[in-house]
């Protein structure tokens, strides 16, 4: 079982997380063409060893996370804060 | 044969207090306090133990530890019954009830056992031949033979069975972190414990077994143990027995399951029985052993024929002497420390050595003593003795040329087999650190990751005791962080083994077993081989080897390696299946912990809870929330409650608790902005103090959620969601605003606990709203309007209404800060009875929205899109939203899908269930036209009615006759499709 550090409340358990998607997705403008919507929403790359991922503290501080996860080893490298604005505060208030 | 207890100065004597008694199959028998149930049957003479999963031949005790495949009992009575217990690993206690297995009617004589007969129809691969007909059961094809053997088969097959009474006992789940865990407590696992603990770290040893000591309890004397043991405790190292490792996890965390002893859960019912403990460790260290392997040669599975180790085990640890007359058929050295001792103790040896030299060493040890020694030699065949089902004579092959020959007859009443050893590598195979195939050592050994999970001892392929212990010292001795070199030599032998895993002649007939629990042969693997099973996974799954309770701890290498043999390849070559946990089998019990009944999830109840009981309402599980369904006058049924709930509203009013619903706080001056995006429908110019019924669409333009949403002030919204969707639709917010639109400055509260919701529906209702607002010209219909909201005071206590109704009544929905809903509740029902007055539960509500055609989730059910429910309108074309680019795919938009209908019946008597398909007349094959996903009786309507979906909907049904088919209840009739707004279409009842 992993644990993941949620960079608000340290540590916890896989179980109070919930996965998300594929991070590396950028979801295109909402009136962008439908070629553009049909990549983000159904093209996966579905990778093999190290990719990022979202992921929510769901039972926890409810934030999005960017974990970078080896989908074979399970091994994580980063946790990072979804939304920009934040991870930048918390890395001035450390 | 017959074993004899012998007296041991290190060990407890046969005196008084250390007899008990049990029972098997009914029969009272005694036993030495510490032996194992194997032990105490042995000590009684009782060899056949069980019946085996498929020709049902007799089974008795092979080992004397957790690769036991012959001796599965049953223990216990009642609720207390407990099936496929091995016999070899569970603590005797006193008065234990003990049942064979799988053996009707009795042990002795068994009627399965006609299956050894017709053997032939049952090698590997019979079932699924047999069902598909294919040679030789190609007589059964197109028949239904297979259904007239099944019931046969199925009893006939199989282990114990399992208690259906509900599991009396608790069980418990805790966490553990630890610097250092050791499984095992042989040498090796004693040893790594000391040296951590005395580098200062906090360590845990595990012991599966109910004593500690590993391998040293199979020794003639246990000083050495007791003074590690001793160590231990200075040490404060926390030991727990009756620990099993079961399997090894991401992140160094290891699933460990203790079992109490007997008598102890049973003196108090609170003490859990089992407790379920997730450990994570800095270091793990796995000092699992090794388990002594067989060989296949013909009727290898009589009772009478054991591991080499487990005679030594009952020797030392059990003071049993199995036989005064044994024989030891082995390939490597380990087998003659426990024949000098079986010696010493008053047998008499035959050695049968597979290799055709030994080292002087060994010589020089047996020398002088009762030990006959015969090199070059094996057993080809065991066969039962005079009057008795176990092994009573073997028929011996010799090593000339370059193969087996048969040799002559042997009497012995106790054969001994050590074909190797197999290091326990189970829990490094789950995380998936290599396994190589070792050839001098003929067996599979990982390393881990030689950083923080290490193998020590014969678990890595060590056979020496002095070699197991300078294996665990040295994992303390480096104190860098560079990945460990263990310097420690494998194997130890004198003179190598020499691998043997089958002895079979080809004039010499019979069943060879690989995998004894679940009656795979040695002419199984080549059935496999023969049939292009040669892929380890399939030969597996074609054969089931290794996939009883025990997982193959025996039978596996040899399955592979006569996989190998027949492919001409080294066993490396055949591969090896990586083991899944667990090592040994564990209990649901334990798994679920506490977590059963009302604990497995839990209940969650409105604030209008109480007051809903105090009024006879009746609670359905909606989701985790408890509703109230109905509220039943005196001896009502259901069916009746709703119908006067649905009536008296729509004629008076009715109340209705709705507090499931998502409540979601939306705020921040990009609220509206956000709020525009997220629905379908314009909400930029929705003014302060009204709401608005609004679609959202997931991603790929499906339809996600349904609600209103009011704006309370400039920057600030209370959005309603349906009561399914409340937290995906929480977390979908929380997902596009910090992920997709981190620019947006808004700010999502969940507050659905926060506030109860109660609706007033039917024409009365703002009567009664008149009589329970503080200041009711606040709440007339100018003031508030239809799709209004207000913050007022009721009782004093701010509250919000809307105008809101789902009963297509004129109506309200009151939301009261919940610590106040039971009053206010109390307050407004008290109010109402001026009124003719009900409450009305989940279906009355039910019924009312089916006749105004309105949706929850048994139409909005993820496959629909917004056209489909005819709600197109509401998909604003000014404006951009999530999913209105892949809403518009192609067949998304086709003019044929499934569209929501009314239906009614034809014969307005005629009743049907949701599920119904709906077809044209005339057509009963191939894709039905539509179906129907909500029915009800309707008060108002006068019959039985529903909602549904048509392909085309109602324009492209319009002229044609339309059946609905039951298939499953049989119920078939013609019905009419309808709009689905069944009842008061214009909507004129709203208004008031
Ligand atoms: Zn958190």
């Amino acid at each position: 079982m992993i644990q993941i550090e949620c960079p608000f409340c340290g540590k916890r358990d896989q179980s109070e997380f919930s996965y998300g998607r594929e991070g590396q997705i950028t979801f295109p403008a909402l009136n962008a063409d439908e070629n553009s919507w049909y990549d983000a929403v159904f093209l996966r790359k579905n990778t093999y060893g190290r990719q990022i991922e979202t992921w929510q503290h769901t039972h926890g501080c409810r934030s999005w996370l960017l974990v970078e996860r080896d989908t074979v080893t399970h091994k994580i490298f980063s946790v990072k804060l979804a939304h920009t604005d934040w991870q930048k505060q918390i890395k001035k208030t450390t | 044969m017959n074993p004899l207890r012998k007296k041991n100065q290190f060990r407890a004597d046969n005196v008084e207090e250390n007899v008990i008694f049990f029972f098997w199959n009914n029969k009272k028998y005694f036993a030495n306090k510490g032996d194992s149930i194997a032990a105490g049957l042995l000590a009684n003479n009782q060899h056949v133990i069980g019946r085996s999963f498929k020709y049902h031949r007799p089974r008795g005790i092979m080992s004397a530890g957790v690769e036991e495949a012959g001796a599965l009992v049953t223990i216990g009575n009642g609720a207390y019954t407990e099936a496929n217990v091995r016999a070899t690993t569970t603590e005797l206690t006193q008065g234990l009830s003990v049942y064979s297995q799988n053996a009707w009617p009795s042990v002795k004589f068994d009627i399965g056992s006609i299956l050894n007969v017709l053997g032939r129809f049952f090698a590997a691969g019979f079932y699924y031949k047999m069902f598909m007909g294919i040679p030789p059961f190609e007589w059964g094809r197109g028949t239904k033979i297979w259904m007239f053997f099944e019931h046969f088969i199925r009893k006939a097959a199989g282990l114990g069975q399992s208690s259906r009474l509900p599991d009396p006992d608790c069980y418990e789940h805790m966490h553990t972190h630890t610097d250092v865990l050791v499984i095992g407590t042989g040498p090796a696992g004693l040893q790594a414990a000391i040296s951590a603990a005395k580098e200062g770290k906090d360590v845990l040893i595990v012991e599966q077994d109910y004593a500690i000591g590993g391998s040293y309890l199979s020794q003639p004397d246990t000083v050495e143990l007791e003074t590690q043991i001793e160590v231990l405790k200075q040490l404060q190292v926390t030991i727990l027995t009756r620990t099993t490792a079961f399997g090894l996890y991401d992140d160094k965390t290891v699933g460990l399951v203790q079992v109490m002893p007997a008598k102890e859960y049973k003196t108090s019912s609170k003490k859990p029985r089992q407790q379920f403990n997730i450990c994570r460790a800095e270091k793990i260290i796995l000092a699992t052993g090794a388990i002594e392997r067989s060989y296949a040669f013909i009727n290898n599975d009589l009772p009478g024929i054991m591991s080499v180790s487990s005679a030594r085990t009952y020797l030392n640890r059990y003071n049993l002497l199995l036989s005064k007359n044994i024989v030891i058929s082995t390939n490597n050295d380990s087998a003659y420390e426990t024949a000098i001792e079986l010696e010493n103790a008053g047998a008499t040896i035959t050695i049968l050595d597979a290799r055709e030299q030994i080292g002087n060493k060994l010589l020089q040890q047996i020398a002088g003593l009762r030990i006959n020694l015969y090199l070059g030699s094996g057993v080809v065949k065991a066969e039962k003795g005079l009057n008795t089902s176990s092994i009573g004579k073997i028929k011996l092959v010799e090593f000339a040329n370059n193969k087996w020959r048969y040799a002559g007859n042997l009497y012995c009443d106790c054969l001994l087999i050590s074909a190797g050893w197999s290091p326990v590598i189970h829990l490094a195979s789950h995380q998936g650190y290599p396994i190589n195939w070792n050839e001098e050592n003929a067996c599979f050994l990982s390393s881990g990751d030689n950083k923080s999970i290490f193998l020590i001892g014969s678990a890595r392929g060590i056979w020496t005791k002095a070699g197991c212990i300078q294996s665990a010292k040295e994992i303390f001795q480096y104190n860098s962080r560079k990945k460990h070199k263990p310097s420690t030599v494998i194997g130890g032998w004198e003179t190598p083994l020499a691998p043997i895993y089958e002895i079979c002649l080809h004039n010499i007939k019979g069943k060879a077993f690989v995998d004894p629990q679940h009656d795979v042969t040695s002419s199984d693997i080549r059935l496999a081989y023969q049939e292009g099973f040669i892929s380890v996974e399939h030969m597996k799954r074609y054969t089931t080897l290794g996939m009883a309770t025990d997982q193959g701890k025996m039978g596996n290498i040899i399955g592979l390696a006569l996989m190998a043999e027949a492919l001409n390849c080294s066993i490396s070559e055949v591969g090896v299946t990586r083991f899944r946990p667990p090592y040994t089998s564990i209990s649901l019990g334990a798994l679920a912990g506490r977590n059963r009944q009302s604990h497995f999830k839990p209940i969650r109840r409105t604030p209008f809870n109480n007051f809903s009981i105090q009024n006879r309402g009746v609670m359905i599980n909606a989701g985790l929330w408890h509703r109230p369904w109905y509220y039943p006058m005196e001896s009502e049924s259901l069916e009746a409650a709703y119908i006067r709930e649905a009536t008296v509203t729509r004629r008076s009013l009715g109340i209705c608790d709705v507090s499931s619903l998502g409540k979601i706080i939306i705020q921040g001056p990009d609220s509206t902005e956000f709020i525009n995006r997220v629905y379908t429908n314009p909400f930029a110019k929705l003014p302060v103090g009204k709401a608005r019924y609004g679609i959202m669409l997931r991603d790929d333009g499906l339809v996600f959620d349904d609600g209103t949403t009011w704006r309370l002030s400039e920057n600030c919204y209370l959005m309603t969601t349906t009561t399914d969707n409340a937290s995906s639709v929480m977390a979908r917010l929380e997902e596009l605003l910090q992920v997709r639109w981190p620019d947006l400055s808004v700010q999502v509260t969940s507050v659905t606990d926060q506030w109860g919701g109660c609706a007033l529906a039917g024409p009365n209702s703002r009567n009664l709203l008149t009589k329970i607002i503080d200041d009711p010209s606040e709440i007339s219909n100018e003031s508030l309007p239809f799709m209004g909201i207000k913050q007022v005071l009721m009782q004093n206590v701010p509250c919000y209404v809307a105008r809101i109704s789902f009963s297509g009544e004129l109506g309200y929905e009151i939301y009261i800060p919940s610590d106040y809903a039971q009053s206010m509740m109390e307050f407004i029902w008290e109010n109402g009875q001026k009124f003719e007055c009900c409450l009305y539960g989940l279906e009355a509500l039910g019924t009312m929205r089916i006749e105004k055609g309105h949706l929850t989730n048994a139409e909005i059910d993820g496959r629909v899109t917004i056209q489909d429910i005819g709600l197109s309108k509401m998909a604003s074309s000014n404006k951009d939203y999530i999913g209105k680019v892949l809403k518009n795919r192609e067949k998304l938009t086709d003019s044929d899908r499934p569209q929501l209908v009314g239906i009614f019946p034809k014969d307005k008597n005629k009743t049907f269930k949701a599920g119904a398909l709906l077809n044209e007349a005339g057509y009963s094959n191939g894709h039905p036209l539509g179906w129907v996903t909500s029915v009800t009786f309707s008060p108002a309507l006068g019959h039985w009615i529903a909602l549904g979906f048509i392909t085309g909907g109602l324009a492209y049904v319009k002229d044609k006759n339309i059946v609905l088919s039951d298939e499953l209840r049989s119920n078939f009739l013609d019905v009419e499709i309808v709009s689905p707004q069944m009842y008061d279409p214009e909507g004129l009842r709203l208004h008031g």
